[in-house]
This record gives structure tokens, C-alpha cells and sequence, in this order.
């Protein structure tokens, strides 16, 4: 088969990589380029354990050809934050305790990234649904609607951010 | 129309089986700069296990949570401490890690008496200092305070003013040539069971949890949809509380899903449901809110009181589930998962009877 040769924006950096035409976007990511933050749960679009963001949305990479990214922009959960300084999101991840044995925990926090992207202030409802998704077997979701619900409130003063401010 | 409904359920289980030899071990290494290096078999699979064996030694020796590094289940490396499975590793290998703190701190604590010049008893540790602990009685020593207190509350107040660091201990030690290393191991009593009849003391200790469930049933679907569940769970002593907390939550929701729709299919030994798409687990949409207790009744055998909490988290849920449902609509479903057919068709048969 002949390869494509393909230009992305990965983690900020541009890349220039040839692929073969039924690559698949989390076996380019993991094994031709070693980032193994990204998870692979299920292999067909039903656990979200593979999440990156797609020019700013949340995508199953397991479902989606590498080919597909020419001209794209994509995130990882290494392109979220370094050793030094973690993004907000992990930061409350390990605050709140949202975080169990961390298989599903790159592709949660790249789902709350494309939420809180486009909604500053979204609701414990409307995170649930937005995480609906990516399926979590150790944590029962909550401590980590209540990390992704903290990061909304630091960043924006919401309501509830004031109320804790004002110890009410 | 959707019918509301409340419902309980209960649970004992064993933590630490008797039954056969059931031990692990842990080495603890006081380093030069007074970090603790812990070595341990017991492997954290997100549990939480290197956070509370990290604070276990932590409070036994009398440093910071962040002066130990944890170093677990390396084969290469660490000490046998069994599965983690039976929700037995903060029991076990927490007893394990503490007593192997209490070795290397016994160390600590030689060359601390003579460099204090009183002797070991009168040595009370925390926050990385020993200090001559204040000969009024008007405190208790700090072993004393260690059972009663919960980890990580530190010092208890009463010392008098001459203190040495444990780096200065430590340097001390050096100098002699006297290295700070520590192994300890713990294995429950094994009793044994009758091989005839299975009979005996099968575990050290028992967990105890009470969980409450709030439903809504939809009578014309059969749609069982979870609204709250509340659940209690004594623990001995929670090591750390918001772990004990993940856990709880975390065993809800399995419990949930084991409830209402986990169920594996099979035909002529295949599983026939073997993706995520067929086989259900609970979503972020599908989990109650979930409010967990914490109880705690000190556990005389276990690290600073503690029990395990594991698997305890999810055996009273779909009890209490069942309950609510019959609670809410007047069926008792005994197999599960509670499915809408199920419902649909109790609710049928019992209409039938009415009529
Ligand atoms: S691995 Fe892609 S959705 Fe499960
Ligand atoms: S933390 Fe284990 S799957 Fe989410």
C-alpha cells in the first residue's frame, strides 16, 4: 500500500509523518511516535479511554484514520501539561482524588478540556453528560465531575466559587 | 407512571483470611537525608495502597507523609506481599510496612537516647524530631497517642524542650556506621478449616457497611433509574479518608451496574456480549448521587485500626437496589441484574392475580 505522507499540529509542534492509508490515529500516536499517555480500552468507540482533542473536540482516536488529521490539530494528554506545571484540570484531578488506578484519567481530562473550552461554566449535569462517553470502573464519576466543577469555578468566579469565598 | 421508593442493604466480610498462611512483607530504609524508602510487594492497581503504606510509616517513624517514597510491587526488588485481591492489603501489608517502620525507628531511637541522654521510653516522635517527652505525665507517650489519634495528626503536645532532629539522629548513626534498615512481616493467625466441613475462624477481622438506595421504577416501562444511595461502611480506621471515600463511590456505582444491567451472556461456554457496547457498564449518566460514611471502630489488630474497604463497597448496593424497587412497585425480582422485562413482567403476573 502506499504511504501518505501527512502534516498535523500535534501538541503544539508541527509533524510531518507518512502513513499507510488504514493507520489508525491512536496506533500512529502510540507506537510510530511513543506517546503512550493515550490509552486504548476497547478499540471501537465505546469506552473514550483513547480520547484526544481534534482541532479543539473531543474524538475517539481509536475510530478515527491517522490520515484523517492532515492539516489538523491535535492534542494528547501529553501536550496538556508538563512534570513542571500541570494543567488546572490535573491539578484538581489529584486534589479532588479523581484519579484511581488512571486508565481512563488522559481521556477524562482531554473530554473536560473540550467542555470547558466552548463552556466556562457548565453545570454538574452538563459535565456528566459531556463525560458520558468515557467510562470510568474505579471512581463512580463523582470525584471527578467535582475536579471538573472546580476548575470551572477557579477559573471564572462562578456562583459557587464567590459562596466559598464569602464562607457561606 | 414512576413510583419512588427506599430501600437498605447489609453487609459483613472477612478481611484477612485465616484459613491459610496469608503473609506479606516490607522493608523500610531511613536514608541519609531522612527520606523513608519503603519497599513492599503489595501493588497498588489504583486502590490507593502506596498512599496509605506511605503514611503508615510515615506515622510510625514520625516524618512527613512526603519525606517516604514508596517503591511497590517490583518483583526485582520488593518483598512478597501476596494479591491484592480480598481487600486485604492495607490490613496485611499495612501491618507489615508498620512493623518494619517500628525496626528501622527502634534504630532512631537507641542513638536518640544517648544523644538526648534519657532513655527510649521517654522519646516521643513527630514531624521529623524526637523529643524528651515532658516528665509532668500530663501527655502520653507518643505509641500511646499513635492508637488513639488519627494518622497524621502528629505530635502529641506534651515534650519539653530538648529535641533532636531525626537528619541529626541519623548523621549520628552514620558516624558509628550504623545503617537505619528495617523488616517486618505480618500474617494473620492461621487457624486452619476443618478440612471435613469447612468449619472454623476463616478471617482475622470483619467489615461492616449499610448501604440505603432511593429509586424511581417507571411502571409503564420497567425503568429502574437510581437516585441516591447512601452508604456507610466501617473501616477500623480510615488511613486516609478520601480514598476510603473513592472507594465507597467507586463500589456504588459497580454495585449499581451489577443491579440493573451487568450480565454476562453466554452460549455453550461464548460470551456473546463481550464489548462495551453490549456488555453495560455505568456512565457518568447512569450513576446516583452517592453519599458516603465513614464509620470507624478501631480494629485492635490492624495498622492504626484499620480494616479494608475494597470489595465491601459494592455488596450491599444492589440489596438495598432490590429493596427500593420492591419498595416502589410491590415486586421482588431475585436475579439479576434488574432488567425492564423483569419488572414488566412481575408487574404483569401481578396484576393478573389482583384481577
Ligand atoms: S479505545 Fe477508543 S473508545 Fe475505547
Ligand atoms: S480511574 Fe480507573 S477507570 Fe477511571
Amino acid at each position: 500500500m502506499d504511504k501518505i505522507k501527512i502534516q498535523f499540529v500535534l501538541n503544539g509542534e508541527t509533524r510531518q509523518v507518512e502513513v499507510e492509508p488504514d493507520l489508525l490515529l491512536i496506533d500512529l500516536l502510540r507506537e510510530r511516535l511513543g506517546l503512550t499517555g493515550t490509552k486504548v480500552g476497547c478499540g471501537e468507540g465505546d469506552c473514550g479511554a483513547c480520547t484526544v482533542l481534534l482541532n479543539g473536540k473531543n474524538v475517539n482516536s481509536c475510530l478515527l484514520l491517522a490520515a484523517r488529521v492532515n492539516g489538523c490539530e491535535v492534542v494528547t494528554v501529553e501536550g496538556l501539561g508538563s512534570y513542571d506545571k500541570l494543567h488546572p484540570l490535573q491539578e484538581a484531578f489529584i486534589a479532588e482524588g479523581a484519579v484511581q488506578c488512571g486508565f481512563c484519567t488522559p481521556g477524562m481530562l482531554l473530554s473536560a478540556k473540550s467542555l470547558l473550552d466552548v463552556n466556562a461554566r457548565p453545570t454538574r449535569e452538563e459535565i456528566a453528560r459531556h463525560i458520558a462517553g468515557n467510562l470510568c470502573r474505579c471512581t463512580g464519576y463523582t470525584k471527578i465531575i467535582n475536579a471538573i466543577e472546580k476548575v470551572a469555578c477557579a477559573d471564572r468566579h462562578c456562583a459557587c466559587s464567590r459562596e466559598a469565598e464569602e464562607g457561606r | 407512571m414512576k413510583k419512588r421508593g427506599v430501600g437498605m442493604g447489609c453487609m459483613w466480610y472477612g478481611v484477612g483470611n485465616t484459613g491459610l498462611p496469608n503473609p506479606a512483607g516490607a522493608h523500610v530504609d531511613i536514608l541519609d537525608d531522612g527520606t523513608v524508602l519503603v519497599l513492599t510487594g503489595c501493588a497498588d492497581i489504583g486502590q490507593g495502597s502506596d498512599t496509605a503504606l506511605a503514611q503508615i510509616a510515615a506515622e510510625e517513624i514520625g516524618v512527613r507523609y512526603e519525606d517516604v517514597r514508596v517503591v511497590s510491587a517490583d518483583t526485582g526488588v520488593t518483598p512478597d506481599a501476596g494479591a491484592t485481591s480480598a481487600s486485604r492489603q492495607t490490613y496485611i501489608s499495612g501491618n507489615a510496612v508498620r512493623s518494619a517502620a517500628r525496626a528501622a525507628k527502634q534504630l532512631i531511637l537507641e542513638t536518640a537516647a544517648e544523644m538526648l541522654g534519657v532513655s527510649q521510653e521517654e522519646i516521643i516522635a513527630g514531624d521529623r524530631l524526637l523529643k524528651v517527652r515532658a516528665a509532668s505525665g500530663k501527655s502520653q507517650a507518643f505509641t500511646d497517642c499513635q492508637s488513639e489519634c488519627r494518622v497524621g495528626l502528629g505530635l502529641d503536645s506534651g515534650s519539653d524542650t530538648r529535641e533532636v532532629s531525626i537528619a541529626e539522629v541519623i548523621a549520628k548513626c552514620r558516624m558509628k556506621g550504623k545503617l537505619t534498615l528495617g523488616h517486618g512481616w505480618y500474617n494473620p493467625d492461621t487457624t486452619g478449616l476443618d478440612a471435613e466441613t469447612g468449619q472454623g475462624r476463616p478471617y482475622a477481622t470483619y467489615a461492616f457497611a449499610t448501604q440505603v438506595a432511593e429509586v424511581e421504577v417507571d411502571e409503564d416501562t420497567g425503568e429502574v433509574t437510581v437516585l441516591r444511595v447512601v452508604a456507610a461502611h466501617d473501616v477500623g480506621r480510615a488511613i486516609n479518608p478520601r480514598n476510603v471515600e473513592g472507594q465507597i463511590e467507586g463500589g456504588c456505582a459497580i454495585g449499581m451496574g451489577y443491579a440493573l444491567m451487568e450480565e454476562i451472556k453466554l452460549q455453550e461456554g461464548n460470551v456473546l456480549n463481550c464489548n462495551f457496547a453490549t456488555y453495560l457498564l455505568p456512565t457518568s449518566l447512569d450513576v446516583p448521587e452517592i453519599y458516603p460514611l465513614i464509620v470507624e471502630d478501631p480494629e485492635k489488630t490492624g495498622p492504626f485500626g484499620a480494616k479494608g474497604v475494597g470489595e465491601p463497597a459494592l455488596i450491599p448496593t444492589a440489596a438495598a437496589i432490590a429493596n427500593a424497587v420492591y419498595d416502589a412497585v410491590g415486586v421482588r425480582i431475585t436475579d439479576l441484574p434488574i432488567t425492564p422485562d423483569k419488572i414488566l413482567a412481575k408487574l404483569k403476573e401481578k396484576q393478573n392475580k389482583g384481577a
